[in-house]
């Protein structure tokens, strides 16, 4: 194998903390900016900042599963409603040694999936009518794989915590601003006129460095799945022909909630050119990655 | 007095250290018991299949006898088989004769057309899967135990937290391994 899913997943790994960290810094410089444009009691808009910003994206990540389900019309199914998808998704959970999730099927007529939770102990793996119709069992097993490997990675709070920090950047720039158009300043705080322009530079700028960082989370966290879904099954070719499959295919998920947009394998937002906001790495790069690890040459598209 | 904070916290550090690395090979250990545990339940799940499988086969194929015979037989001594290499045998032996089994039954095409028959070896090829995923998993656990028993720090807590090198899950035939199907167009 050329690459192998461990490196894969090293680097997919270390630059999501990377990123992560990088959003903390931009928090950081975002508390500073605010206390510069305003006096030091708008530090008081911190805590208040952070009350909103856990509260709706929290309550969201605590009760992902049922919302989730809620949101998208997923019916929870057990073994003798699909006997094979639901024994798919158990070859799976033996090879990631992880407990066995709820498994769903949507009624939609294009071939998606996605997994969400908490934690591993309250994850559910959903498939569309779609993909059960258009792929094979060993498609099946490696998109199973994928989104266990999202449920083992602990994705959903990874992004919960994207969401809450690219949350709180807004809400504190929003707040910030309002404050500073009221006339929130007095002489307390810092006349310095460099330090004024590059805090209003922040104050403006960094909730959408925020977006960007968390859009480039989320393609890191998909390449990550796609290396341990690899290690789960120790089978790129199942996953590259299912991956090959939703290329190929047109139509796309009636649900195009931005809400849960990110948690599809194929994201139902996405445009076909390549954009710093896309929350999915192109597919044609996801599946030239598998090819490689077949030890394939990669496709024309790369 | 700095002296005494400084000595407090060497000790603080020396048991962190200890209590670290013997906490991580005893944990591995029980890991790789579970994972043996869950590849036994696979194989337990696979033997409780067989029966129904052979009746439904010998509903159109009665006079296939030998198979019958083989599968019973590989079927019973694994269900006698202890401790890994032995299992390990066991498990092969019963796969190649329910591959036995599955050649046969292509010769009918009754059989093959008949729902219970589909959804037995819908049920059989799962838990082959299972069986070959939960070995990897255990093949996996056994490898991390093991590295740890010889690599520093871990290597100087073994004795004290007890634990050997295990045994790798062997499966006599090359082929039976979940090996990555490479396709060359």
């Amino acid at each position: 194998m050329a690459v192998s899913f461990r490196a894969q997943q090293k680097t997919n790994q270390r630059k999501t903390w990377f990123l992560l960290g990088t959003m903390f810094v931009a928090l950081v410089l975002m508390i500073w900016a605010i206390g510069t444009i305003l006096n030091f009691q708008a530090y008081l808009l911190v805590p208040i900042a952070v009350g909103i910003s856990l509260v709706g994206v929290w309550t969201s990540y605590w009760k992902s599963d049922t919302l989730v389900l809620a949101m998208t019309h997923a019916k929870v199914v057990q073994h003798e409603d699909a006997p094979q998808l639901y024994n798919i998704v158990e070859e799976v959970t033996m090879a990631a040694g992880l407990p066995m999730p709820k498994v769903a099927i949507v009624d939609d007529p294009a071939p998606n999936a996605f997994a969400t939770g908490r934690d591993p102990e309250h994850a559910v793996i959903a498939f569309t009518t779609g993909i059960l119709r258009v792929m094979d069992r060993e498609q099946l097993q490696g998109i199973a794989a994928h989104e266990m490997a999202h449920v083992g990675n602990r994705d959903t709070l990874v992004m919960a915590v994207a969401a809450t920090t690219a949350g709180l950047l807004a809400v504190l720039a929003d707040m910030g601003a309002r404050m500073a158009f009221f006339g929130g300043r007095n002489n307390n705080s810092n006349n310095n006129p460099i330090a004024q322009i590059v805090s209003i530079v922040i104050l403006l700028l960094a909730p959408v460095a925020a977006l960007l960082i968390r859009a480039s989370i989320s393609r890191k966290r998909e390449s990550l799945a796609d290396a341990t879904a690899v290690e789960f099954t120790r089978n790129p070719n199942g996953l590259r022909r299912a991956l090959e499959t939703l290329a190929g295919d047109s139509t796309v998920v009636q649900q195009k909630s931005t809400a849960v947009a990110h948690v599809w394998i194929e994201s139902p937002l996405d445009g076909k050119s390549k954009s710093m906001f896309d929350t999915h790495p192109p597919l044609s790069d996801r599946i030239n990655i598998l090819r490689e690890m077949e030890g394939l040459p990669p496709t024309e598209a790369a | 007095m700095w002296i005494w904070i400084v000595l407090a916290a060497v000790v603080v550090i020396v048991v962190i250290y200890v209590v670290s690395g013997y906490n991580r090979l005893v944990s591995s250990n029980v890991a790789v018991d579970e994972a043996f545990a869950q590849i036994e339940v696979q194989l337990k799940r696979r033997s409780d299949l067989i029966p129904n499988l052979v009746s439904t086969v010998k509903g159109y194929a009665a006079h296939e006898s030998g198979t019958f015979e083989k599968v019973t037989a590989a079927r019973a001594a694994a269900e006698h088989a202890n401790g890994v290499a032995e299992v390990a045998a066991a498990d092969g032996q019963l796969t190649q004769a329910l591959r036995g089994l599955l050649m046969v039954a292509e010769a009918y095409p009754d059989l093959k057309a008949s729902a219970n028959f589909l959804s037995l070896q819908e049920e059989l090829s799962s838990t082959e899967n299972k069986v070959a995923f939960s070995r990897q998993f255990y093949n996996d656990s056994v490898r991390s135990l093991n590295t740890a028993i010889v690599t520093i720090p871990t290597k100087f807590f073994v004795g004290m937290a007890n634990v050997k090198a295990r045994e790798f899950y062997e499966v006599p035939e090359a082929s039976d391994r979940n090996a990555p199907t490479v396709s060359f167009e």
